[in-house]
């Protein structure tokens, strides 16, 4: 009954959801296809095609029955695997490995990824000079490209960006569905501090040694992207680093806790994007009114980002990303998208509908390059 | 040189968290405005300085007495960093860690003038973890000079946390501001925990 009456609030008919999808199928179409749609390669048009239909059919989806998180994690987790799958293959074609030479290092051949944005802000300050060995306007994830995309996508999403554009937050995101129930239930609220110590001392680190330390010896995507080749104790060290945080940081404690962990816990650009959740226009809203403070969306928030006083208080942290687990939770409609100004409780729809469009879009054509790839990259293997 | 003032950056937070809220009263008691607080901030801060630059060459001696065999030079100060490291980790980790400022026991003293000295003088050697390191990495240095400098950074990374003390009253959010200090410090201890595996490991290879 109370299901029912969460659905109807958000879902919306065949030939409604049809008519919002429109818009998506027609801006998505002219990036995936440039407007001109090339069948010549029929693995290349049959990879296209996919990708674009994936898109459609899960925004359709999104509206047709008013669930969120649902669709927006099946393309945020494809993007998070293509992703390393097409960076992965990239670096084999390129290098025969995974790993980088100090060579590689010297001729700025190293893509860039966002996560590296922190560390740069004090030196590009103080010294006009970028560290990171990557290239500035050349070649595939270049450092000015990714810099404005992720400064646009924060500005309007918020800590959004962390489920609705960062390439691998799929990665915990899909290993914290797995399984029932959690086998950790409680983690002590001070950890989820823990990015701005992380902030705090890769920006010193990077500063004062002008090196991208994050990348050096923390992040633990390097498991799934590129690293440096082992040839000493300390590369060595680096790479056990890597692989232990990816294992428990991604793998391990995402599956026992059913929360993404490395985001929550770990990610310094989550808390530089946690920061800017103060300015962007979209925000959850709880309606105190429609609440029955059953408090399942505190249960089944990813981030830690909601606590029981919070929705008493009718308010929402700002650790909030926006990902729709805990909309789509709520039996009440209680908990939903807003913008900021618009009092709880108001413009429900209007705002989600808004909300999804601008933040789903970002998402379909941020990732569309990377699926295209890596679904041409499987038919070649299959065929 | 930038481990030792990362080091001091990350503790001196912790310190502040802890022990600036103790000393403030007894640095601000009676005090009479700016140019009073500036020169009991002074007098603190050259305290530490003395104690330090004194710690540096004892360390370096101890360390050249111990150490003078390469391998050992190089394993020694690895097990030290890993169980320092370990138990500066444990303090930040742990929630019912003894929070308590050693600064505490000048309570008893009137002179307001000696008081800076003296919070200087228990500051630094009110021994934690964080001491522990930078005495080891001054007793692992090559030469005496080296371990000045890891001193230095050391006490100017944990200094200027303190110079924006007499502000401490006005920061909102401190509870915030000492939990990420706190896990900050964990944070260096897992550095200083990563460098001594990699001593460690080093000077069994070489040795």
């Amino acid at each position: 009954m109370v299901n029912d009456l969460k659905i109807a609030g958000t879902r919306k008919s065949l030939g409604k959801s049809l008519l919002y999808t429109l818009p998506m199928f027609l801006i998505t179409f002219l990036f995936i296809t440039g407007g001109r749609p090339n069948f010549s390669d029929p693995s290349s048009a049959i990879a296209v095609l996919t990708a674009f239909l994936l898109v459609n059919v899960l925004y359709f989806l999104m509206h047709f029955t008013g669930k969120t998180d649902r669709y927006r994690a099946v393309l945020f987790i494809i993007f998070a695997l293509s992703l390393s799958y097409t960076l992965i293959h990239n670096m084999l074609e390129v290098r025969n490995s995974m790993s980088f030479s100090q060579a590689d290092i010297l001729e700025c051949k190293i893509p860039f990824c966002h996560l590296v944005i922190p560390m740069m802000i004090l030196p590009a300050v103080f010294t006009k000079s970028i560290i990171f060995p990557g290239s500035i306007l050349n070649g595939f994830a270049n450092i000015s490209t990714m810099i404005v995309l992720w400064l646009v996508a924060t500005l309007v999403l918020g800590r959004g960006f962390c489920s609705w554009g960062c390439f691998y937050g799929g990665w915990d995101d899909g290993f914290s569905r797995f399984g029932k129930k959690p086998l950790i239930k409680r983690i002590d609220g001070l950890w989820k501090w823990m990015p701005f110590a992380v902030l705090m001392m890769v920006m010193l680190t990077a500063a004062l040694s002008m090196m991208p330390t994050y990348c050096s010896w923390i992040c633990p995507f390097k498991a799934v992207t590129e690293f440096e080749q082992v040839t000493s104790v300390e590369s060595a060290t680096k790479a056990g680093i890597f692989l232990s945080l990816f294992g428990g940081l991604v793998i391990a404690l995402p599956i026992m806790t059913k929360k993404r962990t490395q985001c929550s816990f770990l990610c310094p650009l989550g808390a530089i994007n946690t920061l800017s959740n103060k300015i962007t226009p979209f925000m959850i809203k709880i309606d105190k009114n429609a609440c029955n403070e059953c408090f399942k969306c505190v249960e089944t928030c990813p981030l830690y980002a909601l606590t029981r006083d919070d929705i008493k208080e009718g308010k929402v942290s700002m650790f909030c990303s926006k990902c729709g687990k805990c909309v789509d939770a709520c039996s009440k409609n209680a908990i939903h998208y807003g913008i900021k100004g618009v009092p709880a409780g108001t413009l429900k729809n209007f705002s989600r509908n808004l909300f999804l469009f601008v933040s789903f879009l970002f998402m379909a054509i941020f990732s569309a390059g990377s699926i295209i790839a890596s679904f041409q990259g499987l038919l070649k293997l299959i065929f | 040189m930038t481990d030792s003032l990362i080091l001091g950056l990350s503790s001196g937070s912790a310190c502040l968290a802890t022990c600036g809220m103790v000393m403030f009263p007894y640095l601000m008691a009676g005090s009479a405005g700016v140019r009073r607080i500036a020169i009991d901030l002074s007098l603190f801060l050259l305290t530490r300085f003395v104690v330090y630059f004194f710690l540096a060459t004892i360390a370096w001696y101890f360390g050249q007495a111990l150490f003078s065999n390469p391998v050992v030079r190089n394993i020694v100060p690895g097990i030290l960093y890993i169980v320092f490291a370990i138990m500066l980790v444990r303090y930040s980790i742990s929630k019912n860690s003894n929070r308590d400022c050693p600064v505490k026991i000048v309570k008893t003293v009137n002179n307001h003038k000696l008081l800076p000295i003296l919070l200087g003088l228990v500051n630094s050697l009110g021994f934690c973890p964080a001491l522990f390191l930078i005495l080891t990495k001054g007793a692992a240095e090559k030469t005496l000079v080296h371990s000045y400098i890891a001193f230095l950074a050391f006490f100017i990374g944990s200094s200027i946390w303190f110079i924006p003390l007499p502000l401490a009253g006005k920061i909102r959010k401190k509870e915030v501001l000492t939990t990420i200090g706190i896990l900050a410090t964990g944070l260096a201890g897992v550095i200083f925990m990563i460098k001594g595996l990699t001593n460690l490991i080093g000077g069994l290879i070489n040795g």
